[in-house]
Formats: structure tokens, sequence, C-alpha cells
């Protein structure tokens, strides 16, 4: 109890959320889970099926209970037959109800499971947009939560609707039996509950969603808090974050407590309803007991029958209340379900198999979705099979498009960008990324070993050409000092790289492959110049004949290249060999200039940074 | 950068694997309990009104069945003699009461009186929900607030060690899993309340026949408790599968690029399909468990009711009691064993809530902080900002100390460059500066104030740091600036942004400043990311300035551009960097070279240039080829790895730790 002496809690107050506007949409979403239920067909109909009977053996008991109560009514002692009635009804009904009760559940497994195939799958297809506009987190949400929502609306959803249907169809024809004009006074309010029932779910759909989203945000707030947790204290901003946690924590909680108001008032309603049924039991058809018109064992068994026609009805605000949270749920995953892929195989692949390695841009430009500017802009130029060529320049320059196209990460217009005379798209992906190796610029390990790492793409190769990589990327000394050597796992269950070795293993990883076409994109930025001039040196010898695309920003790479393409606001500014570039003193001589001499006093930098025209652009690219 | 660490630490002196562990297991831990109660205090009102109100709801809900049994069949439809001597609550004398006043018939005002009875416990259940839910969500509020204000505010040797993912889940998923336990403890405490009160009804009725019923109970609790303990292992093994699953996805949501250019689309689909899989089976055979479980539990009230019509039968036909109490049995007997099986089905969410609960509290008595001065010594609103570094010895861990009898003075104004070969405790110097870490062995003084006597925040808000890391945070250009700290006003922020250069690039943002930064979303070069750590610094104009250079290379225009906003940030203030440039370390007036946690050359560029010692070397080698100096230095050369917990997990700029 101590520990609230110390701490005020903030002031609730209510937070005015805007009403969205009711809407009958929502429940279509639904609707597209059917296909993925339909595949179990069979297990559907034979689980309805005992659902049926489920209901029958229900309707069964209040008839044995009637003629029980008729006897007792007359002081007849002869009540063993339908009390032994009962019993037999209730081991028919829980051997059938564990059947069928097995039979949808499994659909519901399997279905999600099915959907969560689809969309891991679905998920590996994307490209850059769809990450852009789904955040890892939103994605995880979306796979963890969603999905276990509409597997609960699959399982109990619309078993309970049927279960609804099937309880009011038998409740009202053993109803009917006994008195119709009793059943006819019922049925009255039913209208009414479908009515409030539709309206209310419509209400509900927003605020389940808004709910939803607040708690995402409450979610995502504290990720991106607590991992700058030291900027956070380094600016001594702590107070300030915990206000808005509190903030966000409060329209959370208010959010959630306006939905559970919102289904207390369903759950309050409803059954209101079907007491005006019990009343007019109670009244009328006592009224017929004392007239002699009925028995009381009919009378009991009514309210037995009422109960399943009206129970359901008191349900209604339960069920409406899963479908609408499902309904939200399924929206989600149908926005992710539904997103096209960038990039897609082309259904008739023509190229040949075998990537001799010629590059050739034709009037290649590239614009990135959604931006209104160009990243490249009418770039012609050819690489010949065996070549190895840089690209320099600064950030932004356009100089990672280049590279990431020609794996098709991001996918030009047809015919600027050809392979062996082939345009990219006509190659198989399969068969393009894996002759053509781009080792990206961000490194980035999976938390297995280290062998599993280098041979991600292939993990039946041999320890030889294993070594070899990590030979050529320096990385073997470093791997013999881990614990496990080659098996030593890194990441979150194991050991934790230097963000030097662990671009050296992403390089080691590419160069595995030993392709036709090897593409680097700036990817040795934390790598230090002599190990880089090292592992540039080597690999020029064992590259013999292949081709190689570099990214750099520093001289000392370029110059290993046979030609280098100076590139600046998506355009070829300057190529040529080094030497060339030298001679013609433009502004890879100046880059030069600043890079190799480290000493250069102020004025003449001054200079250089002029002459480099930085300006606005320099650092926005 | 080619990355030197620290030596993998030995034993940490605190044990923070108990962070992580799976805590005491137990189903009910009273102790724990106890302590959320506390929490609900505030809220007590609202919660005794809510009890009061699921009493008077369930007392009510009750007496329906006794003005339909005993009243309406007993008296009115077949009149028993006996009915006077069996009881009724005086529902008989209500609604014979309610049929002389209005002179309706019998039968009628039965049904009013039953409508009534449905109108006021509808009612009070309704108010009953919606207090309960408003004071626990409220209660769950505040705890959330409290465990955020204890996290925000943990010292860094406690993020060192713990990840945030795991503090994460404290914060969302548990107290999630608490907000659940409140409302179906609280709830059950309603469920329980019928229970009582039919049990009382029906054995002031008739003892015998309520016997028979209670036999049931003890059936129920048995199976329950046998289910749950076979469930349980196999509900464990769905949630290993759950977060196996989870694990599986996220990684590859992070690394993608990589899945998709070594083409592992197909191999990881099946992979992931294993584990779907798995999960899929335990969830099937979860799934036949429970259906058993649950067919039992709903025969057993139909067998009760089979039961009771049975041996009630027979005392009716013996004239023991009338048919009226049978009927009022047979609806009451669904009112006793439903809580019973309540109990069992909330079994799951409580075990798991129990284990939430557990996590919350221990978060919060997480006793690990920085040692705050009891009276804190206020700093002079003009701090001139003269620092001294006095004998400072410093480790992280018992017995390996980093840092080694430091001293060293930073006249105000003054600005000193710290070099040195990675891990030699340049980092640390700084973290013990801003008092990220406590430290016992020295002091440091700033204007002749022992910072240690200083309020934590107080001594941040006069030292502002640039780490090598500028975390962006969802919000504008503007907010990432100011940090939404209100004393910064929109001007401040411009002005400081144009002063270090970061004016033109932000300006070229498709909204300026107004442009929404995200982790994933608009990508900032590592010279934009820079230019606007120093913007960011600069708008809470500290008086003493400390900046880890940022290691990472960056093309060399923007590299002078960064120069020279460096250059107008560090102008007037006394300022510390750890420096990787030459061109940085001119900037400054003195140099100190730290190796191996000493101080071992001190003095301006010229001055250390003529030692030819470790400066020399350093700047021989550009400053750049830190394994070359550290072999010159006698170190190995080789870089050692990290141990899994250490804090340079996933930043990889921080080469000191």
């Amino acid at each position: 109890m101590a520990q609230f002496g110390q701490y005020t809690p903030p002031v609730y107050r209510r937070q005015r959320i805007e009403r969205a506007r009711p809407s009958l949409k929502h429940l279509a979403h639904l609707k597209r889970l059917f296909p993925y239920a339909y595949q179990y067909r069979v297990k559907i109909v034979l689980g309805i099926v005992g659902l049926i009977a489920i209901q029958m053996c229900g309707a069964a008991m209040p008839m044995f209970m009637k003629t029980a109560i008729d006897s007792l009514a007359i002081k007849d002692p002869d009540i063993l037959m339908p009390v032994l009635g009962i019993f037999a009804v209730v081991l028919v009904r829980s051997f059938i109800s564990v059947y069928s009760s097995r039979m949808l559940q499994r659909v519901a497994i399997s279905s999600s499971y099915d959907i969560r195939k689809r969309f891991f799958s679905h998920v590996q297809r994307m490209g850059s947009a769809f990450f852009n506009r789904f955040g890892t987190g939103d994605v995880m949400s979306r796979s963890s939560g969603d999905i276990a929502m509409v597997r609960r609306v699959i399982a109990f959803g619309w078993v309970q609707v049927l279960t609804f249907i099937f309880s009011i169809i038998v409740g009202l024809s053993f109803m009917l039996y006994l008195s119709p004009t009793l059943t006819a006074l019922v049925l009255l309010p039913t209208p009414f509950v479908a009515f409030l029932g539709i309206t209310m779910s419509r209400r509900l759909f927003p605020m389940v969603r808004e709910r939803r989203q607040a708690m995402d945000d409450v979610t995502s707030f504290t990720s991106e808090n607590l991992n700058g947790i030291r900027t956070v204290q380094a600016m001594a901003q702590e107070q300030q974050e915990i206000g808005r946690f509190d903030d966000m924590g409060t329209r959370y909680a208010s959010l959630v407590y306006r939905t559970t108001k919102y289904r207390a008032k369903m759950n309050l309603v409803m059954p209101f309803i079907s007491i005006f049924s019990t009343l007019l039991i109670l009244g009328y058809g006592g009224q017929l007991v004392v007239d002699g018109v009925i028995t009381v064992g009919t009378y009991t068994a009514f309210f037995a029958y009422m109960y399943m026609v009206t129970g359901p009805i008191g349900q209604v605000g339960g069920w409406l209340s899963t479908f609408t949270s499902a309904a939200a749920a399924a929206e989600r995953l149908f926005e992710v379900l539904d997103y096209e892929p960038e990039i897609e195989d082309d259904p008739r692949p023509t190229a040949s198999s075998q990537i001799q390695g010629r590059v050739e841009f034709c009037h290649f430009s590239y614009a990135y979705p959604g931006a209104t500017d160009e990243a490249i802009h009418d770039i012609s130029l050819t690489v010949d099979a065996g070549e190895t060529v840089a690209f320099l320049g600064r950030i932004g320059c356009g100089k990672s498009t280049v590279l990431r196209s020609l794996v098709r990460m991001n996918d030009p217009a047809p015919g600027m960008l050809l392979i062996d005379g082939e345009d990219v798209r006509a190659y198989p992906l399969q068969q393009l990324r894996s002759q053509v190796a781009l080792i990206p610029q961000d490194p980035f390990l999976f938390s297995l070993t280290i062998r599993d790492n280098l041979t991600y793409d292939e993990p039946d190769r041999d320890m030889p050409p294993i070594e070899h990589a990590a030979q050529l990327a320096e990385l073997l000394d470093a791997i013999d000092e881990f614990p496990d050597g080659m098996e030593t796992v890194v990441g979150e269950r194991g050991i934790t790289l230097s963000g030097g070795q662990k671009q050296r293993a992403t390089l080691a990883r590419g160069l595995i492959r030993d392709a036709r076409i090897l593409a680097m994109d700036d990817c040795f930025s934390s790598v230090d110049t002599r190990t880089e001039e090292r592992i540039l040196g080597r690999l020029k010898e064992v590259r013999q004949g292949r081709t190689t695309l570099l990214v750099s920003h520093r001289v000392s790479t370029a110059r290993h290249a046979d030609r280098i393409f100076v590139m600046e606001n998506g355009r070829i500014l300057e190529s040529g060999t080094h030497a060339e570039l030298m001679m013609k003193g433009g502004y890879y001589a100046d880059l030069e200039a600043v890079q190799s001499n480290q000493d250069q006093d102020r004025e003449r930098k001054a200079a250089l940074l002029k002459n480099l025209d930085v300006d606005v652009r320099v650092v926005n690219g | 950068m080619n990355t030197q660490v620290d030596a993998p630490p030995a034993a940490p002196s605190r044990d923070y694997s108990a962070f992580d562990a799976e805590l005491t297991h137990k189903a009910l831990n009273v102790n724990m309990f106890v302590r959320l109660l506390a929490w609900l205090k505030p809220y007590r009102f609202t919660l005794s009104i809510s009890i009061v109100l699921t009493l008077a709801s369930a007392a009510i809900a009750v007496l329906q069945p006794i003005v339909n049994g005993r009243v309406v069949i007993d008296t009115i439809l077949l009149p028993d003699p006996r009915s006077n001597e069996l009881p009724d609550y005086g529902m008989g004398e209500f609604v014979y009461g309610v049929a002389d006043w209005t002179g309706a018939s019998p039968l009628m005002s039965a049904v009013f009186v039953y409508a009534l009875l449905v109108l006021v416990s509808s009612l009070a259940s309704y108010g009953h929900r919606l207090l309960l839910s408003r004071s626990t969500l409220q209660a769950l509020r505040d705890l959330r607030s409290e465990l955020f204000r204890k996290l925000e505010t943990k010292p860094m040797s406690f993020y060192d060690h713990v990840s945030v993912g795991r503090v994460m889940t404290r914060l969302t998923n548990d107290v999630e899993n608490l907000i659940e336990l409140l409302t179906g403890v609280l709830e059950l405490v309603g469920d329980f309340i019928p229970f009582f009160l039919s049990l009382f009804l029906m054995w002031a009725i008739s003892p015998e026949l309520t016997l028979y019923t209670m036999v049931f109970i003890p059936v129920v609790a048995v199976a329950t408790s046998l289910f749950r303990k076979v469930l349980g292992n196999t509900y464990r093994n769905v949630r290993n599968a759950v977060s196996s699953i989870n694990q599986y996805m996220q990684e590859n949501l992070i690394g993608m690029e990589v899945v998709q250019l070594s083409r592992r689309e197909q191999l990881n689909t099946e992979q992931f399909g294993e584990r779907n899989e798995s999960h899929r089976d335990y969830q099937f055979h979860a799934m036949n468990l429970e259906t058993v479980y649950s067919s039992f539990n709903n025969s057993l009230i139909t067998v009760a009711t089979g039961v009771i019509i049975w041996v009630g039968g027979g005392e009716v036909i013996q004239e023991a009691i009338s048919l009226g109490s049978v009927v009022v049995f047979t609806q009451l007997i669904g009112m006793m064993i439903g809580p019973v099986q309540a109990v069992g089905y909330q079994f799951n969410t409580l075990f798991r809530a129990m284990a939430s609960g557990e996590r919350i509290f221990q978060a919060i008595d997480w006793d690990e902080s920085i040692k705050e001065p009891e009276n804190p010594v206020p700093l002079p609103s003009n701090v001139r900002g003269r620092l001294e570094f006095r004998n400072m010895s410093f480790s992280y861990y018992m017995g390996e100390e980093v840092i080694h009898d430091v001293s060293f003075t930073v006249g105000a104004g003054e600005k000193l460059a710290i070099v040195g070969p990675t891990g030699s405790g340049k980092s640390t110097l700084i973290k013990l500066l801003a008092r990220f870490y406590d430290f016992d062995d020295g002091k440091v003084f700033l204007d002749d104030v022992d910072v240690n006597h200083v309020a934590s925040v107080d001594l941040r808000q006069r030292v502002g740091i640039v780490l090598q890391d500028f975390h962006i945070f969802s919000g504008t250009v503007l907010d990432n600036i100011t940090l939404n700290n209100p004393g910064i006003s929109r001007e401040d922020a411009m002005e400081a942004a144009q002063i270090v250069n970061a004016d033109p690039f932000i300006r070229g943002l498709p909204e300026g400043y107004d442009t929404f930064l995200s982790e994933r979303g608009l990508n900032l070069s590592q010279g934009q990311r820079q230019l606007l750590a120093f913007a960011r610094v600069l708008a809470a104009d500290p008086e003493i300035l400390v900046l880890d250079e940022a290691t990472a290379s960056i093309d060399t225009a923007t590299e002078l551009v960064i120069q020279d906003a460096l250059q107008r940030i560090m102008e007037g203030r006394t300022s510390i960097v750890i420096a990787h440039r030459l061109q940085t370390i001119r900037e400054c007036d003195k140099v100190l070279v730290l190796h191996h946690g000493e101080v071992r050359e001190y003095g301006t560029h010229e001055e250390l240039m003529a030692l030819e010692g470790i400066y020399y070397t350093l700047h021989e080698l550009q400053f750049q080829d830190s394994r070359i100096a550290a072999e010159l230095s006698g170190d190995t050369g080789v870089e050692r790895v990290q141990p899994r917990d250490d804090p340079t997990t996933e930043e990889p700029d921080d080469e000191d730790r």
C-alpha cells in the first residue's frame, strides 16, 4: 500500500472522441474469410449436422420435463421414464457435442493456419513501398493479434450464429406444437431485436478499430522511447515523456471504457426484449393453465422453449461485438493480403539461363513510388562482362538506386535495363538474384550461427567455399576467436558483433556466391580504409573475368575500378578511368584532393567546398 | 570504423538474468494480489458501489425463480396446501400486496413483480459493469504510468543489460493481462454471490434436496482441476509455439531485404510452415481436451436436473415439498454449478495474469537508480563552465576498471579533444560526466560544484550531449529538434537548425520543418542525422557541450558542412569532443590522449606531435585505422566479441560501450 502515498494519479478526464460515421460495410470484411473455410466444407457440414442434433437433444429435454411435471401434478409416481430419458439425452448430446465442436474448431484452427501461412509468404514478396507503409511492429501485430481474433470468429462466431438459428427454429417448432397463440405473442418483439442489433454493431465497429489503434500507439510510443532512452535522458526530457505516456494511457483507457460501456448497454437492452416474452408467457400462459387449456408441464416446457428462442437474443450483444472486432481484424489482415507485390516474375521468362555479365542501362530513369522527383534521370551506359566499374557521388545521388534496380529491388520501366542484352524482367527473379549478388548497405545478420548466416542463400554448402569467402572478407581471424568458431550463434540469442564485423560478414555472404555480377552498395563504410584496400585488392584477383559494380564515396575505393562514374542528382557528371578523371580536373579530382590530403588548411578546404558546389543539395541529395 | 570492444565482462555486480527469468510460477500469489488491490484504493468508492450493485443484482436474480415456482405454480396454478410452510422470501406477500393494491388478478400481479425484479436486477448489473470496468481501467492506467515512470528514469546500467523488448512486454502485454485478471476476478466475485444465495434459498426449501445437488460441486471442482493440470502443459506448448512463430516472423521482417536477395522466400516459407504447423497441432491437442471438458461440464447441469426431478419428484408425491419448489430447484441449480465452472474457465487467464503481475511489480521494485543527492545543490543560473575530473576511477563490473585515476581540467570556454584507440574509455568518461552511471572513486566538478551533489536533471540541462547515434522519434522534424520541450519555441528550433547548416536540407523536405519523420519512413542520411543532432543539442542551449563524434564515413562534401557546423556549436562553450577526425582535433585547444583508461598524453596538437608518442602514431594513421593503432599499443589487434547482453546491441557505432 505504501507506494500510493508517493504517487498522485493524473486526473481522469473524459476524452472527447469524434464519433465515426456508422457504416454497414464493415461486416463485409468477414465475407472474405469464407474461401479459407470453404476447403474444409466436409468438416463444416458434419459439424453443422452435429449442431442440429445437439439442438434436437436440447429440445427433447423440456418434453421429458413436461411429462415428469405433469405426472407430478397429478401425483402419479411414474417418473422413471422421463428421468431416464433425460440421462439418455445427456449422454448422446455430450458425445455429439464433443464430436461436432471438434470438427468446427479444427476448421477454425486450420483456416487460421492457412491464413498465417499465406500472410507470411505474401509479406515475403513485398518491396520497400510496403514496408514504408507498414512497419515491422504493425505487420507483427496483424499477424499475431488479428489472426487470433479472426480464428475466434471462425471457431465460435458463426457457430454461435448457427446455434442461434437452429435454436430458434427448434424452439419455435416445439412452441408452435404446444401453443400457436403463445408463440405468436412471444415473437412480437423479434424485429426490434434485429434492428437494434444492427444499429449497435454499426456503432461499435469504429470504436473497436479506434481502440486497437490507440493500443498500437501506446506500443509504438513505448518502443521508440525506450530505444531512444539515452537521448531522452541525455536531454533531460524524462518528465516530458512521462507526461505524454500518461496522456496516451488515459486515452487508451477511455477508449476501452467506451467500448465496454457500449457492450454493457447492448447486454442491458437485448435481454430486456426477451423479458417481454417471459412476461407474456408468465401472464397469458399462466391464465391458460388456470383456465385448464394447458397443463403446468406445458407451461414449464414453454419456458424452456422460450429460452431457446430468446436466450440467444440475449447473447446477440456478445456475438455482435465478437463479429465487429473480427471484422476490424479481417480488415487489417486483408489490407496486407491485398497489397499487390510491386515486383513479380514475368509469367513466361524468356531469358537464357546463364548470365554472362554484360550490363546496359538504356536511357534509364527511375522515380520512387510517390516521389515527385526522379531519382535517376536518363542514364545510358554499358558495363562489359568482366569489367569493374565504380559509382561515386554524394548521398542521394542515385548510385544505390542503380545497383538495386539491377536485382529488381526497384523496377524500372521495361527496356531500360538489360543484362546480356535481355530486359532484367525477362529473367526469373530466382535466377536473376542468384547470378547477380547485391551486397546491401546496411549489414544485417540473422540470429543463426555464423555459418548459417554466410550460407543463407544456399544452406548446403561445404566448408571450403565458406572459409574462402570469410577469408576474402577478412573475417576468418575473427571467426576463429568466437567461442564456437563457425558454429557461434550471433544476434539476440548469441554474441553481438561489432559494426565492422557485421559488415564484413554481410560482405562474405555476398562473395560466397561467386556471382557473375557482383554489386557492392557502399558496403565498406564501417571498415577502415586499409582493410578495405586489402579486400578490394584480393577481390580483383579472384574476380577475373566477372563483372563488378561498386558504389562508394571514397576515391580510394573507386580507383580500383576500370571505369568510374561520378553521379550527381541522378545524372552522370563525369566518367572515365581514375587517371582520365584526375587529368580532367573536375569534381573527382577535387574530391581526391580533399580526401587524400587530410591535413588541409581551412582556406584550401573552404575553396574546395566552394568548388564542389556545396549548397542545399549537399546533404539533401 | 573497425570496432574494438572491451573485454567480455565478468559476472555483473547485479543479477540481470533475474529480470528475464520466469518468476515464481505460483498460481495464486497472495502478496502480489494484495499489492494489486492497493492500486484500486483511489477508486475504492466507485468499486464499493459496484460491489453493492452486483450483490443487489444477484440477490434479485435469485428471487426470480421464486416468484415463478413458489408463487405462480404453488399458489396460483396448482394451489398447494403446504405452500405456506415453505419459505418464499416475502414474494407471495409482495405479489398479493400488489394484487390488493391495484385490484389486478394475482397472476397479473406476479407478472408485474417479475418484470420489476428483472428490470432492477439488469440495471444493477449494468451499473456494476460500468463502475467495475471504469475503476479497474483507471487503476491499471495509473499502474502503467507508474511503471513507465520508473522505467523511464532507470539508469543506463539497467538498459545496458536488459533488452528493450522485455521491458516493452511488461508495459504492454503484462498490463493488458492484469486488466483481464482484475475484471475476471471481480466478476467472479459477482458470480459467487448467486452461488451462496442459491445455496441458502435451496437449503431453506429442502435441506435434503440441497445435499443431493451439492454432491455435484466437488465433482465439478475435481474434474476442473484435473483437466487444468493436463491443459496447463498443452497451453504452455501453445504459448511457446506462438513465441517461436513471432520471433521467426519478426526477424524475417527486419531482414527482408537479405531474404529476398538470397532467394530464401521458399525455404523460409517452409521453415515458417514448420513452426506454424507445430502451433496448429498443439492447438488441436488443446482443443481436443477442451471439448471433452466443456461437454462434461455442460452435461453436469442437466444430470443434476434429472437427479432433482427424480429425488424431488419422490418427495412431491410423498407430499414433503411442493411442485413449485422442485421447479425452483431446477432453475437454481445452474446458478450454483455455473460459478464453479467459471473458475475453471478463468484459471488460465488467472495463471497468466499472476505471472504478469509478478513481472510488473518486479520491474517497479527494481531498485537500481542513480544516487540522487538528498539535498541537491542548485547550479548557478550562469554556469561559467569550468570542468574538472579529479582522480576518477570507474568499473562497469567489479574488479574490471576501465578508467584508472584520470584527472584533468577544462577551463571555462575551453575546448578539449579526447583521442585514443578504441576501447580506451573515452565514451565512458563522457557518460560519467552526464551521470549515466554512478561513480564512487573520484569526483567531477562543474564550476567547483561536485556533480554528485547536483540533481541529475539539473546537470543534464547544463551539459548537452551529442551521442553518436541520432535517434529519430516519430514526429515532425521540429519535434525531433525540440524533443517536445515546451521551453523551445519553433523560432528557437529553426534558428538552431540554421546555425548548424541543417536549415537548407530541412527546407528541401516535402513539408519542411513539419515533415513527419519515422523509424522506417523517410530516410535521412548519416550527415543529415548528424546535423539534426547538432540542432537538437543547440536548441537546448546547454552551457557545456559534450560530443561523441560519429565515426562512420560520410561523403566529403557533407563532412565539410558538418565540420563547419561543429565549429559553430562549440563557439563560446566549454566543449569536450571525442574526436575521430584530425580537422575536429585542430578545432580544439587541448588534446587528451586516453589509453587503457589512463591519461597518457595531454597538451596542444603541436606539443603532442613533438612528443612522438601515441598521438603522433594516431596522427600518422590519420585517426582511422584503430586496428593498427591497437596493434601498435600492444593489443592483439583481433576484435573480441561481446556477450549477448552487452549494451551495444544494435549500436554498431558506439565503440567504447
